[in-house]
């Protein structure tokens, strides 16, 4: 006679397994049976999830966000899955913060006005203007410009330790794009002094028969891979991310850029 | 001799009752390593004879009595390195699934966290990984969907899809439910022969080249199969042509897919759910008549992949809208019901694509019909399992 494990094991031990595995395993493991269903819904389980340091960049959060008063009244359940879908605008509004879902690692994304772009505060070159569509209260778009340099920083330590990470770009065009599809940019990503980092060279805006590199995120906007990086302990320092293209010969026009998503490897 | 030199001399016995009765003593450090022994004997002052023996609580059964001393026995010794202790935990827990859990049960109710946290773990390292349909086989858990009583269809002011979709799947499962039901009282046999249409018999008699009105329609008898299924094929390859035609609805979601992003409730999308929604229960129909050891085509495979795949991004979507609901739950059950009914290898395709999607490389891939069902499922699941 085969034994229902539910009638020997109860619900609190259940939970207590389930928190040992993984968000992934335990969202699957709701599937299996109502009891299943009731025990990955514990605070135990996704309390373990969540950063260490979560109620701490909570707490920095912009004051004026109203995430901050939510956050606040949530269980621990509800607050892993909240910051997997809505990322909460921190450090002065400069940059957002949430989870992957699928292993509760740290992901942040830098607003265009935390990033160094060249003449960015020269109004021939670049202008700053509130879209709706940004998460962030300005974004950064290109009027016309021939030196193209677009870098962000993140500090190791802020990240989750042993995990790759991939920076990627988060722009738009505009209706007076131009340049993109004549000039291709350099993509680079380096970690901490002594990294040298690796570059790549892609068309933003391909023609025909070029290949495609960037696409569309869940939000509406585009993204494009500037690389990637691995961290181990937090102590390496900054990553330093940037899109450039300086040649000094082709001008160009309409790009809009909302920021530098930085999350872990494989997540959505 | 004096009683307290013979009581120093001798060893010190704590008294243990299990549930059933029976009663044991126990050497005292090694019962004493459990917390709630020593509350007993030092809080309360039981165990130290045979009338004061500790009643253990209920989840402690004789057996587990015994290996739970065991391992208090090695352990308590203060002397032994952390090499030799590791290597006795990884003999320990050699045992089935179901001791496991009877240990992990039997350790908690005793409060001995080291126990707990090797046995939890062990059965944290079985459970990862697994698809639910596993994780219930393993824990033999009964397939409960049918005790489900709660299918009272869900209002819809805003006429929601997703809901509009979940209450068609509650109609479709109280009508299951009846059906079983029937089935218990009368002979069902006859009645499936009696329900074809005249069309069916008649090309069935003259065993022509099947009905001509495509999918929607068949019934499909064992003999006549074959050349449906050519039929089948032919009007699924005109489908797959004419969905990856369309601007909107299942190409969309197919080729969001190709680059990876998640399916958005838009507009297009959103009007194009009725289509999606309409195959998939009317594919479902189809198939209830068709043998699931028979060779299923595969350009109709991947018709029905390319649907079911679909389906899973929507479910993403009520996911997210409800995500400790009930209808997530069966939503979930029906699909997985509906692909185990389509190709009875899809468990052992599950487990493939599980141990293949753990690294989930970046899936790349063209919707020309010549998508393997691997990369299909891969999406699919990294879509759904999250």
């Amino acid at each position: 006679m085969r034994t229902d494990i539910t009638n020997i094991l109860p619900e609190e031990c259940i939970s207590y397994i389930l928190s040992l595995t993984s968000p992934t395993d335990v969202c699957r493991s709701k599937l299996v049976s109502p009891v299943f269903r009731s025990a990955a819904d514990s605070d135990t389980i996704w309390g373990k999830f969540l950063p260490s340091d979560c109620y701490d960049i909570i707490s920095n959060a912009s004051s004026s966000s109203s995430s901050k008063l939510l956050t606040s009244s949530m269980s621990k359940t509800q607050l892993y899955f909240h910051l997997c879908k809505n990322p909460i605008i921190i450090d002065n509004g400069t940059m957002s913060f949430g989870l992957d879902k699928a292993t509760g690692k740290k992901c942040y994304m830098l607003g265009a006005r935390r990033l160094s772009i060249a003449w960015a505060n020269t109004p021939r070159y670049w202008r700053w203007k509130r879209v709706p569509e940004s998460r962030f209260s300005e974004v950064a778009e290109l009027k016309e410009v021939w030196w193209l340099d677009v870098k962000g920083t993140i500090e190791t330590k802020i990240l989750s330790p042993n995990t790759t990470y991939v920076a990627y770009l988060v722009y738009k065009f505009s209706s007076s794009r131009y340049g993109f599809e004549k000039k291709p940019v350099d993509l680079h990503v380096e970690l901490g002094e002594s990294d040298a980092g690796r570059t790549f060279r892609i068309f933003l805006d391909p023609s025909a028969n070029i290949p495609q590199f960037s696409r569309e995120r869940e939000d509406g906007w585009m993204e494009v891979k500037l690389g990637e990086f691995f961290n181990e302990h937090g102590d390496d320092g900054k990553a330093t991310c940037s899109l450039r293209e300086v040649d000094n010969y082709t001008l160009k026009k309409g790009l809009i850029i909302e920021g530098i998503d930085i999350r872990p490897k494989d997540s959505r | 001799m004096p009683c307290w030199i013979c009581s120093q001399m001798m060893k010190s016995y704590i008294w243990l009752q299990t549930a059933d009765g029976s009663i044991q003593q126990v050497e005292q450090e090694v019962a004493m390593f459990c917390p709630m022994i020593c509350h007993e004997v030092i809080q309360k002052g039981m165990g130290s004879s045979k009338n004061y023996a500790i009643s253990l609580p209920q989840r402690v059964n004789p057996a587990m009595l015994s290996l739970i001393l065991d391992y208090c026995r090695f352990h308590q010794v203060p002397g032994r390195s952390n090499k030799e202790r590791k290597s006795f935990d990884e003999k320990f827990i050699r045992m089935d699934t179901k001791r496991l859990c009877e240990l992990t049960s039997a350790a908690d109710s005793l409060q001995l966290k080291p126990l707990v946290d090797l046995t939890s773990r062990a059965l944290a390292r079985i459970i990862e990984g697994k698809s639910p349909e596993e994780i219930r086989e393993i824990f033999h858990l009964p397939d409960d969907l049918t005790e489900e009583e709660k299918l009272e269809p869900l209002k819809n002011t805003t006429d929601d899809p997703r809901i509009r979709l979940l209450n068609r799947l509650y109609a479709k499962k109280r009508k299951e439910l009846k059906e079983r039901q029937k089935l218990k009282n009368i002979e069902v046999e006859e009645e499936r022969v009696d329900d074809r249409s005249v069309d069916d018999l008649l090309s069935f008699i003259n065993g022509d080249n099947g009905d001509s009105k495509g999918i929607k329609n068949s019934k499909s008898k064992k003999k006549n199969r074959r050349r449906k299924d050519q039929q089948k094929n032919a009007s699924a390859n005109e489908a797959i042509k004419n969905h990856n035609k369309e601007p909107n609805g299942l190409n969309q979601v197919c080729h969001s897919a190709e680059v990876g992003q998640k399916v958005r409730p838009g507009v297009g999308a959103t009007s194009n759910l009725h289509d999606v929604e309409d195959d998939i229960f009317d594919n479902k129909n189809e198939l209830d008549d068709v043998d699931i050891d028979d060779e299923i085509d595969p350009a109709l495979k991947e018709k029905i992949d390319s649907i079911l795949y679909s389906f899973y991004a929507m479910l993403e979507e009520v996911c997210i809208y409800s995500p400790n609901d009930l209808s997530f739950y069966l939503l979930f059950r029906e699909v997985e019901d509906f692909a185990r009914r389509l190709n009875s290898d899809w468990p052992e395709r599950m487990q493939e694509i599980l141990s293949f999607g753990h690294e989930r490389k970046p899936v790349h891939f063209s919707l020309n019909g010549n998508g393997s069902l691997r990369r299909y499922a891969s999406m699919l699941l990294s879509f759904f399992y999250y």
